[in-house]
Formats: structure tokens, sequence, C-alpha cells
């Protein structure tokens, strides 16, 4: 048993009779649907037409959604549908980005996350969904793959079939028949400010899709437009674009501003206590206050609020124990929520020590450095497995998410240096630590944002819109405020320039978390 | 056993999954709740069938009643159905937010203060109903029958009302046809005698469609799924449209011809079928009026066949393809194309024309004419695949009792200016009060918007608020309207689950009647609980208009002396009020051939077969019903005309080659290429299919002035006129109606998409966003019709899923609306109106519309010539300015254009014509005859 969908696009009038069968039969609230059809219009007069492409979950046979799922709330049934359990659900929202389909939304009414699931509560009482039965022109196909009776097998073995993003291998079971890829490429048609009978809700990854519309531009102002001025000094214009988005949906952003200061709040706790573990280990004093009492203090404080940063960003914060006692391995979610709680432990044990007048040994020491690193560096394999993002899927992100530790560990050690002083070597070795990281960050982010070829078209209009678009301004403070001028100080000033140098660097490094983290979100993927 | 028509049963799509659960089942099913999936809790339910009552297509619905809550959970298709055949369009399962509509009417309300004033109180249906009959009982009895009037949006049923208004005497009965499809409905019962076409498209092998039939026409789903079938099948779709529709996105020939040009091409085409001799010569010699032709035109000729054929020729020649290139712009060669594949069809051409250009133009009607021209000329009239008559695949039962024909004639519906009108002149209605052509004692408007559906709504304001021109407005109604607002009586009557209608429309070649039912009430009949009211099960003290009108009849004539009663007795118990279950019953039972049978084979009276399955099919694969040979004993056929009459001397047939056939009811019973009629009434240049310059013609316009072609009519797929506005889902995905532009003419204006444009009519002018589209001619604007809902009170008024927040300001004849706000949020039952994320809501521009009839179809003519610029500054999105007085000058100038009754024979109206509610022969008279 393997169930899949066809969708005859050569069939589909738009009429969306889909949509909203499915709003009835699963209750879904507005501003959300788990299946819709979007409209794009193609071509220039009279020799232009609107194509339609009903979007929905793809039910992929290597479904991202399912891996990344701390919970194991998103599963795969046996025969094939990726299903939700909305009462095991904690609202992480990490399926959202691990989806290269938008096909996953946080349901305002339950707060948990839904998508289309087939109408398993029908199929396993016989009825074929709820969106195939009110088609009124036979467009939507869905039956088992494997099956020679069902009509999807017979669409498979007779009909050029095409799939939405394949270069993102999760092996889509929607499968579309006469599709134009200009509905089915997120990337091809351009979305303006207004659909042609719906409002377009700003503030989503489809602002940006005029800048990096595959097939943009259509015509030149005519000689009539050009002809006529007007009162009010706008110019004339009947530019167009070649494919343009006539109908489509919201998608939310739903990483935010939580999740960027999350990154940077666990830098904190994982480079404080790394630099000041390593420090010791190199053979500092092991009596040092910064290095033996401050360090694990800030990584626990941090610690502390990467913590509730993680839990208030949840939909259903009340759940956020799921995550360890309904542990989904695969996650790296999960794996990284028991990382964060044996780092949490070995940085209590530490401070126990500090606290009594103790020296922590080596092994404490290692294990500290090693538990630190492995806490700055799973969000790497978390992104990774955020398959909607491709910037985040960049093999440099390990790598950098191991400099960000080491600027934020000995920067955050530098900006208390102020109230807890410590020795010149110790501010000189940590001044030196932080100048190496902010050159390897800086050379890392030129090297592999600015100046590289990017893996995939989603990769690169992201990072356009990092480094072009709405957040350059952020991403190049970041840079320049956030890593030059503090690199500057400290080569030129000494340790007078240090805690400025010092804070302007972790400073920095949560505009380019956020610059970063945003930029991803805002390339359309459906 | 009436077996499931949905496709993926009849051909399984997977095996061990169907569409719908085994009729067997249908008394109890059990499902599991997707609410709480994947938990698998149960809910049972019982499925009751009805039908849709949001468009006109009726397409049928199956309920699912909780057994337990007593609660309908959803609406899915009736898969019985053999029209829609369980499949829906959006508004199927959108008729749940309807009906669970947290703000909906639930009790009748009075007005209290002026009219208009936005005061109500609660009211008990008693009391409305005394009021009322009396009322209605004082105009018959005074004899001031024509003051009583039923003024209906589309009727969702067929005869029931008309025959309650029959029963009093009264020729009340007014519609919105000449908003809608008159223009069509002319064009078509010129030829045939019948006002609608049936399309075969399942079996076509070419379409031709005016309209964009496919997402929105008038029977949607059922033609949609027909069209897509015939296309699957081979068929070529051509698509008529200024606009690119969702249809036209399907065609292989979209032709986007200028507005008001469609009658130029479609003669082209049919110029080319006849200079090939692509024609079916056998049937046009047959069944075309020919001789009429040669009589009235070349009466010198020796009146032959081929004789006539050199005369059509000739008479059509003058459109070429280049003519018609240069009033539509359409190429030329795409026009010879399209000849080409009609041609090939030959009698398997199938085509449609409802409203779009019909409704569009002065002389819109002759779209629908020029079109059908093609049918006749190709001989796909009745045909398999081709376009039959609508009353061949359209069955009306009887009721118990036929009260006879009104003796009345009302003037303000039937006016004399337009003899020929198909039908009703509903729109002018408000100009002739002003004028002192009459006034009305009771009026009904019945689930009927016109401030809003019809043009120029303010002179709807003026009128309605005027209480010696009305001097008492009941309100049918299931939710909120804009005219509800100006009524006395705002009386809550029932969604598409909540009350009784009977229906069978044309869905295709196919004969069927259908029973709408309130499904809670069946439910309990099924569970063993019968009920005698429909208010029982109803949310609040929402009603029924069949028991209203029993109830409201009983009460005007309580006594039976006015000869009213006699009509609302049952058929069973002598003397008693009609119930329902009596009512539809004795239907059932008498009037709706091989039901009883079909009944008891399922062990059931024929009333419970219809409460379980929902529709009958009386016949299927109806073609060539006027072929139908005629046995009239004691009959005759006339040696000239070859008609065929009874002993009656009612015309039966015609002989064709000296066969006796049913024929069409037209004067000649044939086809009529020459309409004597026309011709006699004072039309004779348009006896034939002709075209004439529309009033948005080019030549009309002045292009340097930025003067546009308005088309303002279009539909979307997923509203439906004045009654989806409570529907949460449908609003959700429609709620702005942009003015399209193509990007030549954007660049002139200096507009980009999303900036305000004023469009100027001749009456005042509305201020919206443009969307700038390749999808639409240049020199043509388009916007569609559904939006622009408006509430002058911040909770009452209107459904504030789907309206704007307005004020109006008077200054004599000039009105200004503004918009105070958009849609918003709203605390209610539903937790889905804090969810409400849009604000648009479209803007009115049927109210800046001047009223410009069609003299002979008496259709409005929707079109607009307009002037469009950037907004000026202190313009904001939604201003809705109007002169009525200057609406009231351009009414005189179109009625000027009419040619009054009296016609042949001193009457008021051709008899042969189609009217609804046809009054006594004597009541046609306008003067004694010469």
């Amino acid at each position: 048993m393997n169930y899949g969908w066809v969708i005859d696009q050569t069939k589909c009038i738009g009429c969306h009779a889909c949509s909203t069968a499915c709003k009835s039969e699963n209750d879904v609230p507005l501003g959300v649907h788990r299946t819709w059809v979007k409209a794009v219009e193609v071509g220039e007069f009279p020799h232009v037409r609107r194509h339609f492409a009903v979007l929905r979950c793809n039910h992929c046979a290597d479904p991202p959604c399912v891996h990344i799922c701390p919970v194991s709330a998103m599963h795969q049934r046996a025969d094939g549908i990726v299903d939700i359990a909305h009462d095991r659900c904690i609202g992480c929202k990490a399926c959202i980005q691990a989806c290269p389909f938008d096909a996953i939304h946080v349901d305002p009414a339950e707060n948990t996350v839904a998508k289309c699931h087939f109408c398993a509560h029908r199929v396993d009482r016989g009825l074929l969904p709820a969106c195939v039965v009110i088609c009124p022109v036979e467009a939507l196909v869905f039956g088992d793959m494997d099956d020679p009776q069902s009509r999807v097998n017979r669409y498979l073995g007779s009909t050029p079939l095409s799939v939405r993003r394949p270069e993102q291998n999760t092996r889509p079971k929607a499968f579309y028949a006469g599709a134009h890829a200009a509905a089915l490429d997120p990337l091809a048609a351009a979305h303006e400010a207004a659909y042609m009978w719906s409002e377009r809700r700003a503030g989503t990854a489809k602002d940006h899709s005029a800048d990096f519309s595959v097939w943009s531009l259509l015509r030149s102002p005519t000689n009539a437009s050009k002809a006529k001025g007007n009162g009010n000094g706008r110019t004339p214009r009947s530019r167009m674009p070649k494919a343009r988005v006539a109908y489509d949906v919201h998608h939310e952003v739903s990483w935010k501003g939580k999740v960027s200061s999350y990154l940077w709040t666990k830098s904190v706790s994982a480079g404080s206590a790394f630099v000041g573990a390593a420090a010791m280990l190199f053979g500092f004093n092991t009596s040092d206050r910064l290095l033996a009492t401050v360090a694990p203090m800030v990584a626990l404080v941090a610690l502390a609020a990467t913590g509730v940063l993680l839990v208030i960003d949840l939909k259903r914060p009340e759940r956020f124990w799921y995550i360890l006692l309904k542990p989904q391995w695969r996650s790296w979610l999960t794996r990284g929520a028991y990382i964060i709680t044996g780092f949490g432990a070995i940085l209590s044990g530490w401070m126990a020590l500090a606290m009594t007048g103790r020296v922590p040994s080596d092994l404490v020491l290692w294990t500290t450095v090693v538990l630190a690193f492995a806490t700055a560096v799973y969000t790497a394999f978390l992104f990774a497995q955020c398959e909607a993002r491709d910037l985040w899927q960049s093999p440099l992100v390990g790598p950098g998410l191991t400099i960000q530790m080491i600027i934020a560990g000995s920067g955050a050690l530098l900006v208390l240096e102020l109230f807890v002083p410590t020795t010149p070597e110790v501010t000189g070795f940590l001044s030196k630590v932080l100048l190496a990281g902010l050159s390897a960050h800086l050379l890392s982010i030129l090297v592999g944002e600015v100046s590289a070829r990017h893996g995939s078209s989603n990769a690169a209009a992201a990072a356009d819109v990092m480094i072009k678009g709405q957040y350059a301004v952020l991403f190049w403070t970041s840079l320049v405020a956030g890593a030059i001028a503090p690199g500057f100080l400290l080569l030129t000033t000494g340790g007078a320039g240090v805690p400025l140098a010092s804070g302007l660097a972790l400073a920095g490094l949560l505009a380019y978390e956020h610059a970063f983290v945003m930029s991803a979100q805002s390339v359309p993927v459906s | 056993m009436p077996e499931s028509q949905h496709p993926a049963d009849r051909d399984p799509m997977q095996p061990g999954l169907t569409a719908y659960p085994p009729r067997e089942n249908w008394d109890s099913w059990t499902e599991y709740e997707s609410r709480d999936w994947p938990n698998r809790s149960e809910r049972t339910y019982s499925l009751v069938p009805t039908s849709c009552f949001n468009c006109e297509s009726a397409c049928g619905l199956l309920a699912y009643v909780d057994r337990e809550t007593g609660d309908v959970r959803k609406f899915e298709g009736n898969p019985l159905h053999p029209g829609s055949r369980g499949r829906n369009c959006a508004k199927g399962p959108a008729t749940l937010t309807q009906t669970h509509d947290p703000e909906r009417i639930l009790y009748p309300l009075k007005r209290v203060g002026e009219r208009g004033g936005g005061k109500w109180e609660r009211v008990s249906w008693d009391d409305v109903l005394d009021d009322l009959a009396g009322r209605i009982r004082s105009a018959l009895v005074e004899d001031r029958k024509n003051e009583i009037m039923y003024h209906v949006g589309r009727p969702g049923e067929d005869g029931y009302t008309n025959r309650v208004l029959a029963a009093w005497g009264v020729d009340g009965h007014n519609s919105h046809t000449n908003i809608c499809s008159a223009g069509a409905r002319c064009g078509y019962a010129f030829w045939m005698g019948i006002d609608r076409p049936s399309p075969d498209y399942a079996n076509a092998k070419a379409i031709l469609l005016i309209s964009a039939h496919l997402e929105s026409g008038h029977y949607f789903n059922p033609h949609a799924q027909r069209i897509l079938e015939g296309k699957r099948g081979g068929a070529k779709v051509i698509v008529m449209d200024p606009r690119l529709s969702n249809t036209a996105t399907h065609a292989d020939h979209w032709l986007p011809t200028y507005p008001g040009s469609e009658p130029a091409v479609l003669l082209a085409i049919a110029n080319i079928l006849l200079q090939n001799d692509w024609i079916n010569r056998d049937f046009v010699r047959r069944w075309v009026n020919w001789e009429s032709f040669m009589r009235a035109r070349h009466s010198n000729d020796t009146l032959t066949f081929e004789n006539f054929l050199v005369r059509l020729k000739e008479s059509y020649n003058r459109y070429t393809p280049e003519f018609a290139e240069s009033e539509s712009g359409v190429p030329a060669q795409q026009i010879v194309e399209v000849a080409r594949i009609i041609a090939d069809a030959g009698e398997a051409f199938s085509a449609h024309n409802w409203r779009a250009a019909a409704a569009g133009n002065l002389h819109g009607w002759m779209t629908a004419r020029a079109l059908f021209f093609l049918n006749v000329l190709t001989g796909s009239v009745a045909s398999k695949g081709g376009t039959t008559p609508n009353a061949y695949n359209k069955f009306v039962p009887k009721a118990h009792t036929s009260p006879p024909a009104p003796d009345q004639w009302n003037n303000l519906s039937w006016p004399k200016e337009f003899p020929l009108s198909f039908y009703e002149m509903s729109f002018l209605l408000p100009h002739f009060l002003k004028e002192g052509r009459g006034k009305l004692a009771a009026y009904f408007t019945r689930v009927y918007n016109p401030v809003w559906t019809n043009p120029d709504g303010f002179t709807w304001i003026e009128v309605l608020k005027n209480e010696s021109l009305v001097e008492c407005h009941a309100a049918l109604t299931p939710v909120w309207s804009e005219t509800a607002w100006f009524a006395d009586y705002v009386l809550p009557v029932g969604l598409g689950s909540e009350r009784h209608d009977l229906h069978s429309y044309e869905t295709h070649a196919s004969k069927w009647v259908a029973f709408r039912q309130p499904v809670l009430r069946a439910f309990r009949d099924r569970m063993g609980q019968p009920i005698e009211d429909t208010r029982d099960v109803n949310p609040g003290e929402v009603w029924e208009e069949n028991e209203f009108w029993i109830e409201l009849s009983w009460r005007i004539d309580p006594d039976g002396s006015l000869g009213i009663r006699q009509h609302f007795e049952s058929p069973y118990e002598s003397g008693q009020k009609i119930s329902i279950d009596d009512y539809y019953r004795w239907i059932f039972e008498n009037s709706v051939p091989g039901l009883p049978e079909a009944a008891a084979t399922e062990s059931l009276t024929p009333l419970e077969y219809m409460r379980r399955i929902g529709v009958f099919e009386v016949a299927r694969d109806v073609y060539h019903t006027h072929e139908t040979e005629v046995v009239t004993a004691g009959g005759r056929a006339n040696p000239e005309t070859g008609i065929v009459t009874d002993e009656s001397g009612a015309a039966v047939g015609v002989e064709i080659d000296g066969v006796a056939r049913q024929g069409f009811p037209t004067p000649s019973r044939k086809l009529e290429l020459h309409s004597d009629t026309l011709a006699a009434w004072g039309w004779p240049e348009y006896a034939i299919p002709t075209h004439a310059p529309s009033h948005v013609a080019q030549s009309q316009l002045d292009a340097a002035n930025n003067e546009f072609c308005l088309v303002p009519t279009f539909r979307l797929p997923v509203l439906i006129h004045t009654r989806s506005n409570n529907a949460k889902w449908l609003n959700e995905i429609a709620h702005s109606n942009p003015l399209w532009l193509n990007p030549d003419d954007a660049g002139r204006l200096g507009v980009h998409t999303n900036d305000l444009v004023r469009v100027n009519t001749e009456i005042g002018y509305y201020v919206l966003r443009a969307w700038v589209t390749e999808g639409i001619r240049p020199g043509v604007a388009a916007c569609s019709h559904h939006m622009g809902r408006w509430r002058t009170q911040e909770s009452e008024g209107n459904a504030r899923w789907s309206s704007a927040k307005v004020s109006i300001q008077q200054d004599g004849t000039t009105f200004l609306m503004r918009r105070e706000h958009g849609v918003e949020a709203f605390e209610s039952a539903d937790r889905d109106s804090q969810l409400v994320w849009w604000h648009d809501s479209g803007v009115h521009q049927n109210l800046t519309f001047p009223v410009q009839p069609d003299p002979i179809s008496g259709a409005h003519a929707w079109h607009q010539r307009v002037r469009l610029e950037q907004a000026h500054d202190d313009d904001r999105e939604g201003d809705i300015s109007v002169d009525t007085a200057k609406s009231h000058e351009v009414y005189k100038a179109w009625m000027a254009r009419t040619r009054p009754a009296p016609g042949p024979g001193g009457l008021r109206r051709p008899e042969w014509l189609q009217r609804p509610l046809k009054p006594t022969r004597e009541a046609y008279r306008l003067v004694d005859s010469p």
C-alpha cells in the first residue's frame, strides 16, 4: 500500500471547491489552508493563459517533516500517509521549516501544526478524500500507486508527470499532469501587492518574489505609455512580469526573533564555557574568577535563557517536556535538547565546584569543552534537516556556529571583565581569541555567503535577500560594526577598547543571526 | 435502486475506497471525527439529501446530521443526483457557513421609526401574517390587485410561488431576469419559442461558450463536468470573452472579442458556413421557416429552397471575417479556423450564451440569436452533442390544483413600452413609481437585493424610503442585505437545508426533478419524530416560504369566499389546511411519471423516496423531441402553413415532408430565421439575425479622452451574487474586485496594480484599486460584480464577514457613500470571526450605473461607457458618488428608444411569447383591435 496523488492540471478549472471541501471536512480555521489553488498568469495578451496548481502536502516518501519532528507527532503510516497527531505536537514549527512545499501551518485554534493527511480518517473508513470527491472535473486522483487497478497507477504508467521541487530529494508523491512550470516553481512567478480577487498579506517570503522571479520582464513600455505623463510625477509603466501570481495564500514566517535570540544566547552559553574551560586546560590560572566562576555562571544563565526562548517559542509551551520524554531520536531538536541538558548538567557541576571553592578536574573541563561544542554546532544539523531553507543547508553552517561560539564566549567574558577583573594575560588571550573569531567569521561569510555560488536557486535567492535585499542593512551592519569595527578596535586600541569591541561583536553577532534566520525564510517555497 | 453517479464510484478510482457511504447505510453511518484525528473518536450520522440554494444549478447536497446532537456537521454532494453526480463547487460545502453564521437573522423583525433608520423590534410571525394578509385582502377586494408584488431573485424552485400568485388572482410576479438572462432568452426565444439552450456538452465535438461556463456558468458545476468530458472526448472549446476567464484559459480558441462585437464574429462564422456550403441543408430545409424569410424579403422570387439559399448567402456576405476582425479585434484567420471546427462538428456542436455579451449590450440579445443561427445551420438542434431547447430537458410537475390565469395586466412590470421583453422590466420599477405609474400596497422582496444587485441603487433607496409609493415592504431573506435594511418586515427564511422546493434544470440531455428539503425535519421524520412546522427544526424562528405562503393565503381568505383558500386545502382531507407533506405527497404520487413505480420497488412511498433519494430522473438521453410525430384525432394541418391544430384549434405540430411532427412552440412551429413577430411589432430591421452597434462599441467611445468599455458583470467561481455574503470560507478566498486593466491602458493612465482609479460613469463615479493584467483586451476595463457589500451600522445590516461600514451623505439628489472601515475581525460565537484577516470588501459599482434597457429584450445593458482617471487627491478607496436626477434623465433617454404596444390585434404582447404567470387573453388586450 503506497498512497499518492495525481493532480491533473489539464482539467483543473480553478474553482476552489477542493479548498472549501477541505475546510469543511477538517474544520480548518480561517487564515490557514491545507490545500489551495495557486493561479499564475503567463504570457502577453492575447497569448496569455492562467495556470493553476493545486498545492498541498506531497506525502513524501522521504518526509523531512517526519525526520525533524522531535516528538513523533508527524509520522509516516505504513500506507504512505504522512499524518500528524495533534495531541502530541508541541508546536516547535520545525516541520514547517523542514517542508519544502509550505504544506504545514500552525492551526490557530489548536496551536499545533496541521496539514493535509489524505483525509486519513476517511480513508480508514473506506472513503476517498473530501477534495477528491467534490472536484467537479476529476482533476484530483487519489489511490495506491502500487495497485494496478487504481487510477493513480494508470496515470503513472501513461502520462508525463512532474513533481514540485524535485531537487529537494524528498521523493514527493503528488504528481502533476500538465502543470505549467511557472505554477509549480515557487521562484518563477512574481507576487504583487495584491491578487486578482483578494488581498495579499505582507510580511512573508512572497514580498521578495518580484526581485528574483526567474521569468522577470516581458514588456517594455509601449509608445502609448511613454506618450502621456500624469499629474503626480509617477512614471508611466506597462512593464509586466512574464509570469505573475494571480492567486495564492498566506504562509506565515514561523521562526522569528526568538529563534535568532536563541542562537545567540546559545552561542554565548556554549562559548563562555568553551573558552573558559579551554583557557584553563591551556594552563591559565584555574582560580582566576573570570574563568573559573564567571564563565560557567554566564554559560548557565545564557543556557537558561536559551531554554526559556526555546520553550516560549513553542506554540504549546506546556508540552515542552514531551521533547525529552517522548523523543524521536532522528530529530536534531531531540538530540539538541539532550545535548543541552547534558551541557547544563556539566555546567551545574562545574558551578557547584566553583561555589564550593574547588577546582574542576581536567575531565570536567574536557567534558565541558566537548558538550559546549556540541551545544553550539548541533543546530547546524538541525538546520540541515530544515529542507525548506537551502541557505541553512550550507556545509559552512557548522564551522560558522563554532566561530560564533568562540566570538560570543570570548566577547561575553571580555565584557564581564569590566566587573570581574582578571589578569592581563587572560585578557590578552581572550582578545586574541575574539580577534581570531571575528576574522574567521568575516572570512567565512565573505567566502561562504557573499562570493560563493549557492547550491540552489532557493539558497541564492535567500543570500540575495540577506546581502542585497530586506536584511542587507542588518547583515552589513553586523559585519562592519560587529566584526570589522571591533577587530579594528582590538588591533589599534589595546586594552581600553576591548570592552567596546566585545560589546560590538556580541551585538553584531545577534544582528547576523537574525539576518541569517530571517533571510532563509524569505524565499517562497510554494 | 439508484446508484452513485460519482465517477470515482462508477469507474472505481481506487478499489476499496468509494466517494460516498453505501446508500443502505445512510440511516446510520459512522465516521471518525476529523477534529480529533488520529484519535479514532466516532460520530454517527444520518445522511439526508437536499439541494444547494446558492446558485441556480441546485446541485444535490447530502447533509450529515449527527444522530446524537441533531446538528448538521457538513454538506457533501448527493451521489444519486443525475445533474451534479455527487460533485459540487465551493458553494456547496460552504452552505454550512451560511446555516451556522452566528449573525443570522433568527426572528421576524419589524421596523421602528422611519424606514431605513435602522431600528428594529422582534415581532411574532402571527403579527406579520395578520398585517400582510390584511393589506393583501384589502387590495384584492378593493380591486387594487396590481399593488401586490412578489419580486424574486433566482427562484430556485419551479412553480410553487407562481401558483400562489395565480391563486390570489394577481399579476404580481416580478423577477430579476432583466438584469440577468433577458438578452439571451430573447435571442433564443425568437428562434425556437423556448428561451433557454440546453447544450449536450458531454457528447459535443465543438463547444462555443459566450460566458465563463466552466467556472461560473448558469449551471456551473454540472456544466463544467460535462464540458470537460466533451473536451476529453476530443471536443474543441471556443470561448468568446474580452477577459481571460478560467474558461477562456481552457479554450483551444480564445476569442477576446471587443464587447458588443460578438454578433459580428458569429455572423461572419455563419457567412463562412454558408458560402462554403458547410451547412446541414436537409435540417435547414425541414426546420427553418425559410418561406417566411422569402415572403418578407424576396416575395418576387420563386419560393424554392435553392432560391432561399442564394438569398441567404447574399444577406450575410457582408459579414466577412475581415469585417468581424475590424469590429472585434479577433484575427480574421482565427475566425476562419473556428468556423472550420464548427463545420466539422456538424450536429455535435454545443453552444451557450446566458449572460455576458447578451446581458452587456444594447442589442445584446442578438448575440444569442446569432449564436443559435450556427446551431441551426449545422443542424445541431436537439441533437446528440448539440444544443437542445431547454424545455425538452426540464420537467415541472403539476400540483393538486391549478388556479386560473390572472385576469390582470400589471403595467409596473409589463409596461407598454416593452411589448417583447423577457420578462418583467424589474429594474425600471423605481423609475415607474417615481413617474407616478402606480404604487405598491404590499411589496415582497424574496431572497432579492435590488438596492445592491440592480443598477441605480440610490434610486431604489429613494423609492423604498417613500412610504406613499411603497406602503409595505416585506423582505424574505436568510441574511441581512442592503435591501432588507429598507423593509418594514425582515422575515428570516431558510437556506438550502431549511426549506422545501421542487426544481428541474436542463443540465444535460435528461429530465430530472429534485427535492430540496429541511434536512432536520426529514431527519426527525426518519427517527420517528415527525413535526408539523419547519420552524420547529430551523434555527430560531427561521421559516420556510412554502408554509409561509400557505398560512398567509389562509389568512387572506379565511372563509374561502375569495376562492383562494381552496387551493391551499389538503387533497386528502377536504376543507383542511394543506400540510407540506400532503402538498408534495400529491405531486409525487400523481404528477411525476415513473416515480411511484420506482418508489414501490424500494418499498417506499413516493414521498419517502424523495425524502431519502432527493431526486428522480424522469427521462434520459432526450434528443430530437421536435421530431416527435403528432397524432391528433380530429386535428388537421393547414394546407398553407403546414401547422397542425387539435380539436380546440391550438397548434400542436407542423407537417414536415408530409409527416405531422411536434416542432417548436413558435408561430410557424419551426425555427424562425425570419421573425414575423419582430417585423410586425415594429422591428423589421432586426427580424433576421443582424449585427447592430452596441452602446459601448468602439465607435461610441472617445479613447483619447480615456473612455473605456467597462465589463462589470463577470462572476467568480466562489461567490454568488448577493447570497454568499455570510459564507466565511468563500469570502476568505475572494473579497476584492479591483479594476482589470491591460498594461497598455494602465501605462497610458499612469496606473500600477493596487493604485486607486476613479471610474466615471454617466451618473457618478466610484474609486477602486487597479489590477493590471495581460488577461484583458486593451480598451476594455472589467470589474467583478460580486463585491462591494456595505452596511451603515456597525453590527447590523449586513454580514460582517464581507461588508464595509460606510456612511451615506445625501444632498438633494446627490449621494456620496464613503467607506469608514473595511472588513474587520469581530466577536461572535464562531471562533473564526476573530480570525478574519482581510480588510477589503470590494467596491459597489452597480450604484453608479444608470438603467439602460434594451428596447426589444428589455434587458439591462450592463456594460458601461466610462472615463478612467487616477484617483483625485481627496478620493478614498470605496468612494461612490451618484446623482439620481441624472440617472432619471438617462432612463428617459433609453425609454425614447422603445417602440411601444399595441402591436397587431391591439395587444400588449404577442400571445405566443413565453411569460411567467401568463394572464388571460383578455388581459393581453391594450386597445380594442382595429
